[in-house]
């Protein structure tokens, strides 16, 4: 019995080894598996190690930034300047990620500083999460006659950095927005109304925003009298159902190619000539006229629509004084010439009133053709502030009412 | 002996504890901020069923529908297009050739999933290289506009996303039935194609069913896909509940989070009373 | 032809209809990699400068670095947890419910999991690190890598064990030499998923970063805020190649480690 129990298994263990062989997993191959995991937990190890003391290394300052504000990485002169670095991290622009990770991720502890598309401060506020911007502390405040002239206290571009008349963001970045199109297919276009004109049906694109298109929709519908709306920048629910209502109508009627909500999306849909009219940002058009593409942003009779980044403090636990003060230079090397010059240059908006003089009289750091940008941008985007329009309202009164009429015009079947 | 035992055991309950851990209590936390209240941008314990009735009697319910329908949909088509495959490499191949196929499948995973669903939208595109090629042909009389921004074109990022992971546990499956029994029974007289009908193909349901929950619920819970190509707002529950916390209405993205996870766990029980497990764990519960 | 042949070259005709399908997307990067202008492709516009460019951009590197990081951890950890799990499944007396649980992450939607996460470390005031993110990834691909080895055990018959176990060897030994090497593909199989679903996560991962990104979160931001850059698609045409090379050294390899093995 216990011989035929042995034989068995015997057999059985050297049917399992054949097995084994004949699976093709040969000893170099194990070894060679064991290898890379002893590799890669040593990477492993290594990696934390590296990061552990990378943040003990304190002299750098923490920036969530959304895209826009990064001066291709080259920090070089605000480091020398103060002997701090700047480490930049990418941060969505939408409230609920701002929110998400400044509460629930651990952004307070990690960032000393957010730049993002401003008007966030209700919430922001509220919730304890920046601080309030001393502007003594950041000389170049004073210096910058934009903030005096579109974003003083009591008018709408306040909205953009203060809360409760105290301010609370630097405004990094000014912008004003309308809407592309391609002049060799419609022609010049002058109106709002070339994104609702059954001419381009089809061949139109919004952007997934209620606060761009949704706004600019109702801008349009004020201002040609289609519909009666006070402020397009915070209506009432029943306003707000009509512009909807206006905007499901012609999603049924197919108008709409796509509603797009990247950046890249964008400019895909202009370089690949799928729409022809479409509501979005400047830079995408400079990025794809430098592809060679003939595409123009519109002057809309209508006006522009309005907006600013800001540069908010995070509100950090346990900051040291030294660290504050990094934080206030960096503000101010922010709305600084240099600054200013690099990021119109790079991203196509106008920063601030040092920026095109610096740049024309620095000829070692940006080329002539640069310079010659630089101005053209600030002289372009100062004109539709003078122009004006309505500004953009990131937080409207009524924003679930934003939120779940907009998320009625995604629902209802297109044609 | 004792104290053996006790190793293994803690070991062996390493996992469902960590998953208990980090994962079921914080979805319990969540359940319980969809009952609580909204008090300006806070939320307040409390216990109402106000996100609850904004869900179910509002729009957001269509995306719930649409949700399901195109993920039954991209799971039944990728399945039928996974599952010859699946056989064919298993069945008729050599173990190690079919592995290295199975690798080629899986390479394209290593770009990035939304630069490759973005591809898409060129290719796709009215001015794109498919629609050149159909026009030059003469296939088509003028660009086709349903290749993009659509049904269709969301159907295609879906499978595109998940078929090849759904090969997988099907090969896995298939690659362990024993040869025998099917020789057995077409030595029985059986032609092949009762052969796979009543021995291949109930042998498989393990891997089938392994592969048809990757792909239902990763079609479910996709965000990405449905942005970048559906149509004119075209959304998925990703997308709603994402939408929600954007204006912070976390008892609502709660809400409509818990409904899902709720029906999914439903289903999960389904497969539990109504699956005899036995078949699946086969002789690795004896 | 006989008939069998005829079936076979049908299927691989099928098989490599399939495999062009998938490999399309993955054409329109490589050329916009190429391309002088970054954007749409032209043939007499070609150059390798974004190739030399991507490593100035140090965003891009440290992100591939954090995902290098992650994609170890997870394809260490989540096959040994499935393991582990499975013979959880095996030797304990309630093993739909452990399964149950198991498979739990699965049916999560993406958003919900990072959300709840998220919120749970804040309560611990855990703060953000490679293994927050490594939890959440590990979590997410558990229930694929335990499915995986489960489907590689179903056909794998216990009494091989047994059968060593009585022989002498230990508990541990018997595993390690008999059923180990059998089910072996099982695992292999749940460390590579393992490791894809980890280079793919974006959404959970988004969610529970902090001031960490990974090249997914990263080219996902990018997408959204400024357009994708030719650096990034440089960056995935060098993956591509790289893995190409990878899988072609690997097959090579095998096939001479078969020709030794015969001769």
């Amino acid at each position: 019995m216990n011989s035929l129990r042995n034989f068995t298994a015997c057999w059985v263990y050297n049917l399992a080894r054949r097995r084994e062989v004949s699976m093709g997993f040969s000893k170099e191959r194990r070894d060679f598996l064991k290898a890379s995991v002893a590799a890669g937990t040593a990477l492993t190890i290594s990696g934390w190690g590296f990061d552990s003391l990378l943040a003990a290394s304190n002299k750098t300052l923490t920036f969530a930034d959304i895209g826009v504000g990064d001066p291709g990485g080259d920090w070089s002169k605000f480091t020398k300047q103060t002997g701090w670095a700047v480490n930049l991290v990418a941060i969505g622009n939408a409230p609920s990620t701002i929110l998400n990770v400044l509460i629930a991720g651990g952004g307070l502890k990690t960032y000393d500083m957010m730049n993002i598309v401003g008007g966030l401060q209700k919430p922001l506020v509220e919730n304890d999460l920046i601080a309030e911007i001393d502007t003594s502390q950041i000389p170049n405040w004073q210096k910058n006659s934009y903030i005096q002239q579109y974003l003083a206290p009591g008018t709408p571009g306040f909205d953009f950095i203060g809360y409760k008349n105290k301010i609370y963001g630097v405004p990094t970045v000014l912008q004003g927005d309308s809407f592309a199109y391609l002049p060799d297919v419609t022609g010049p276009l002058d109106s709002y109304g070339a994104l609702f004109d059954p001419k381009w049906k089809g061949y139109v694109a919004l952007e997934d925003n209620y606060t761009t298109a949704g706004q600019k929709t109702a801008l349009y519908l004020k201002k040609n009298k289609l519909a009666d709306i006070k402020d397009p920048s915070n209506m009432t629910p029943g306003e707000l159902k009509t512009v909807i209502d206006f905007l499901i109508e012609k999603k049924k009627e197919g108008q709409f190619r796509v509603i797009w909500t990247g950046f890249e999306q964008a400019v895909n849909l202009l370089m690949n000539k799928e729409v022809y009219v479409m509501d979005c940002w400047e830079p995408m058009v400079f990025v794809a006229r430098n592809k060679g593409l003939n595409v123009l942003y519109a002057d809309p009779k209508e006006g522009y629509l309005l907006w600013a980044m800001a540069a908010y403090i995070v509100n950090a636990p346990d900051r040291t004084a030294e660290k504050t003060k990094a934080v206030y230079e960096l503000l101010n090397f922010m709305l600084g010439p240099w600054y200013g010059a690099r990021i119109t240059e790079m991203r196509g908006y106008m920063t601030n009133p040092q920026a095109a003089e610096y740049a024309k009289t620095h000829p070692d750091e940006f080329s002539a053709e640069e310079a010659k940008k630089v101005a053209e941008i600030s002289d372009g985007v100062k004109r539709k502030f003078d122009k004006g329009g309505t500004w953009q309202n990131r937080w409207p009164a009524h924003v679930e009412e934003y939120e779940s009429e907009w998320a009625r015009f995604k629902a209802v079947r297109g044609s | 002996m004792l104290k053996k035992n006790i190793i293994r055991y803690v070991l062996f309950l390493i996992p469902p504890v960590f998953v208990a851990f980090f994962l079921i209590v914080p979805l319990a936390f969540t359940i319980v901020i969809s009952f609580w209240e909204r008090v300006g941008f806070r939320v307040r314990p409390a216990f109402t069923l106000n996100s609850y009735i904004d869900f179910f009697y509002g729009v957001r319910l269509l995306v719930l529908e649409r949700s399901f329908l195109v993920s039954v949909e991209a799971t039944i088509i990728s399945l039928l297009i996974a599952y010859p495959i699946a056989y064919f490499l298993a069945a008729r191949v050599r173990t190690a050739l079919g592995r290295n196929v199975l690798l080629l499948f899986t390479i394209p995973f290593l770009v990035n999933y939304i630069i490759r669903t973005f591809s898409w939208t060129y290719l796709l595109g009215r001015t794109g290289p498919v629609n050149e090629v159909l026009v030059n042909l003469g296939l088509a009389s003028s660009p086709l506009d349903w290749l993009l921004y659509s049904d269709f074109a969301v159907l295609l990022g879906l499978v595109t996303s998940y078929m090849p992971f759904m090969i997988f546990p099907l090969w896995l499956s298939l690659s362990r039935i024993d040869p025998q029994m099917i020789e057995a029974s077409w030595l029985l007289g059986a032609n092949p194609v009762r052969s796979f009908l009543k021995i291949t193909l109930p042998l498989s349901v393990p891997g089938i069913f392994a592969s048809v929950i990757f792909g239902f619920v990763g079609c479910f819970g996709e965000s990405a896909v449905p942005i970048i190509l559906g149509g004119v707002g075209y959304q998925l529950m990703g997308n709603t509940i994402t939408s929600a916390m954007d204006v912070l209405n976390y008892p609502l993205a709660a809400a409509m989070s818990s409904v899902v996870v709720g029906s999914m766990v439903l289903l999960l029980l389904l497969w539990y009373f109504a699956f005899d497990m036995r078949s699946f764990l086969g002789k690795i519960l004896s | 032809m006989s008939k069998t042949n005829v079936w076979n070259t049908l299927n691989w005709g099928y098989i490599l209809l399939v495999l062009i399908f998938l490999y399309v997307p993955l054409i329109p990067p490589i050329l916009f990699s190429l391309s002088g202008s970054g954007g749409s492709f032209s043939l007499k516009d070609i150059t390798l400068r974004w190739y030399t460019d991507l490593w100035n951009q140090s965003l891009l590197i440290t992100s591939t670095r954090t995902t290098l990081i992650l994609g170890m951890i997870t394809a260490v950890v989540s096959p040994l947890l499935g393991l582990l799990a499975t013979m959880a499944v095996r030797e304990l007396r309630v093993p739909r419910l452990i399964l149950m649980i198991i498979l739990l992450p699965l049916f999560i939607p993406g958003v919900s999991m990072g959300l709840a996460t998220a919120f749970f470390f804040k309560q611990l005031t855990i703060n953000t690190s490679y293994w927050t993110i490594g939890i959440v990834h590990i979590v997410w691909a558990l229930p694929f890598a335990t499915l995986i080895i489960l489907t590689a055990m179903t056909t794998y018959d216990p009494i091989l064990t047994e059968a060593a176990f009585m022989l002498g060897s230990n508990r541990w030994r018997a595993f390690y030499t008999v059923e180990l090497p059998l089910i072996w593909p099982g695992i292999f199989g749940a460390g590579l998923f393992s490791v894809i679903l980890s280079f793919n996560e974006t959404l959970r991962t988004s969610l529970v970063q902090g001031p960490l990104n990974t090249v997914q979160t990263y080219i996902w931001s990018k997408y959204l805020q400024v357009g994708l850059s030719p650096e990034i698609y440089a960056l995935m045409s060098l993956l591509i190649i790289l893995t190409l090379i990878l899988v072609g050294t690997l097959i090579v390899a095998q096939k001479r480690v078969g020709k030794t093995r015969a001769a």
